[in-house]
């Protein structure tokens, strides 16, 4: 760990690979998908509030779809109870579409990266 | 020695598209942060941003009340 | 006049050699409590992302590294030089014990790529008619069957690295993407004299793997082990 000259400590940086293009294409999205420069007015505060909910909207509503499924299957649920559901989680997924084009927000801007985590969807 | 087909090092590494977007995603992504713009990042909303300023500028304010409690 | 700071350091006395820094500025070792920063002078509040100034960025970080582990700041951290004094302050704890933990070490990543999932099966044929609401749970089921196939998949590839680099690495950070092609992206933090061992072992384990693509670079300073703002969260009621 000692920085002498027995242990020269080589910190030339390298990259290995066989894909340079693929890594290459893939990068390129992430240095794409960077948070642009602040701004601070009325609108853009908005907006911003507006992805948060709709982000949260969606990843409960995406709940909603994965516990309906678990119930379907679960065996419970009467093949009209079954419908009803379906119907209704349906109606859900185009009401929050109609607000996602309302704002001018995209899947892809509610798809909170949390790093470790991985994104939110 | 290396099982990889492309190795890129040195004067290849400097000049290649690949070492860039690497070296972007280390210096854009991460690193110590002192206002708080990983938080924006996530969420994008400034008052956290706002948030974490005041904090510094708090420690600003103590220190200088310690200041002048000492010239007194 | 402001400061762009590159990376904290410690047991650094003087600069002796430094590339040169943000748009040609010298830079230059600030010292503040037996913690240094490497600063240069700016004259505006911001600094644009450019390849240029990113790789300017890099240089100046990776140039202390052949005498000391610093840690680095993010790109584009301007500060007054008085609220980088109080912030070192106010977070010198946090900030030694970083120091320490990242001491005598360097970053390595491993990337890997998966092949695109098309197991979207056709659509089985239904023996009796279904009702729309009904259709759309069946392919919803179709579709959470396929995630957690993918994310299966992907938790396959995080246990196949950690196994490799198991006792060669201090630290890691992992981020998984089960649906995208970049499916697998880890951090490691390895000390200088274990590299070696590490890339022969992550040889190994890309060799067991013909139909993954890998990709592993560094040495990097230890950017994504730098941070220190999860203490800040924690202490004020965040998780």
């Amino acid at each position: 760990m000692a920085f002498s000259p027995e242990n020269p400590l080589s910190v030339e940086p390298e990259i290995e690979t066989s894909h340079v293009d693929e890594f290459v294409e893939q990068l390129r999205c992430v240095t794409d998908s960077l948070p642009s420069r602040i701004n601070i007015d009325a609108q853009s505060v908005e907006q911003g509030l507006a992805k948060l909910v709709l982000t949260l909207i969606e990843f409960i509503r995406r709940l909603l779809e994965k516990q309906a499924v678990r119930r379907m299957e679960g065996g419970d649920l009467s093949p009209e109870q079954i419908e009803e559901l379906g119907l209704a989680l349906m109606g859900l997924e185009a009401k929050l579409q109609e607000l996602k084009s309302q704002f001018g927000l995209t899947d892809e801007d509610l798809n909170l990266d949390l790093g470790p985590i991985g994104r939110l969807i | 020695m290396s099982d990889f087909d492309q190795i890129l090092v040195g004067e290849e590494w400097e000049s290649s598209e690949l070492s860039l977007l690497e070296t972007l995603d280390h210096v854009l992504n991460r690193g110590l942060v002192i206002a708080g713009e990983i938080t924006i990042a996530v969420a994008n909303i400034d008052l956290i941003f706002i948030g974490l300023n005041v904090m510094v500028s708090s420690v600003e304010t103590a220190q200088e009340v310690l200041r002048k409690r000492e010239l007194q | 006049m402001k400061l762009y700071a590159y990376c904290l350091t410690q047991g650094l006395d003087a600069l002796d050699h430094s590339p040169p820094g943000i748009s040609d500025a010298k830079v230059s070792l600030l010292k503040h409590e037996e913690l240094g920063v490497l600063v240069s002078g700016l004259e505006i509040d911001a600094v644009p992302v450019t390849p240029e100034h990113a790789l300017t960025h890099a240089a100046v970080v990776r140039s202390v590294l052949d005498r000391t582990t610093p840690l680095p700041f993010r790109f584009g951290t301007v500060v007054g030089e008085q609220q980088l004094k109080n912030y070192l302050t106010a977070r010198k704890a946090a900030l030694q014990t970083q120091l320490k933990h990242v001491h005598g070490c360097v970053e390595m990543n491993v990337k890997i790529i998966q092949q695109v999932q098309n197991d979207e099966a056709a659509p089985r044929p239904e023996d009796r008619p279904q009702g729309p609401g009904t259709a759309f749970l069946a392919e919803k089921r179709r579709e959470i069957i396929g995630d957690e196939r993918k994310a299966d998949q992907a938790a396959e590839l995080s246990t196949l690295v950690h196994e490799a680099v198991d006792g060669l690495i201090k630290d890691e950070q992992v981020t998984l993407r089960p649906s995208e092609r970049l499916v697998f992206a880890a951090a490691h933090l390895v000390e200088r004299s274990t590299v070696q061992a590490y890339r022969e072992k992550v040889s190994e384990a890309v060799k067991r793997r013909p139909e993954l693509h890998f990709l592993v670079s560094g040495p990097w300073p230890p950017y994504s082990f730098a941070n220190i703002e999860l203490e800040f969260l924690t202490q004020f009621g965040v998780t």
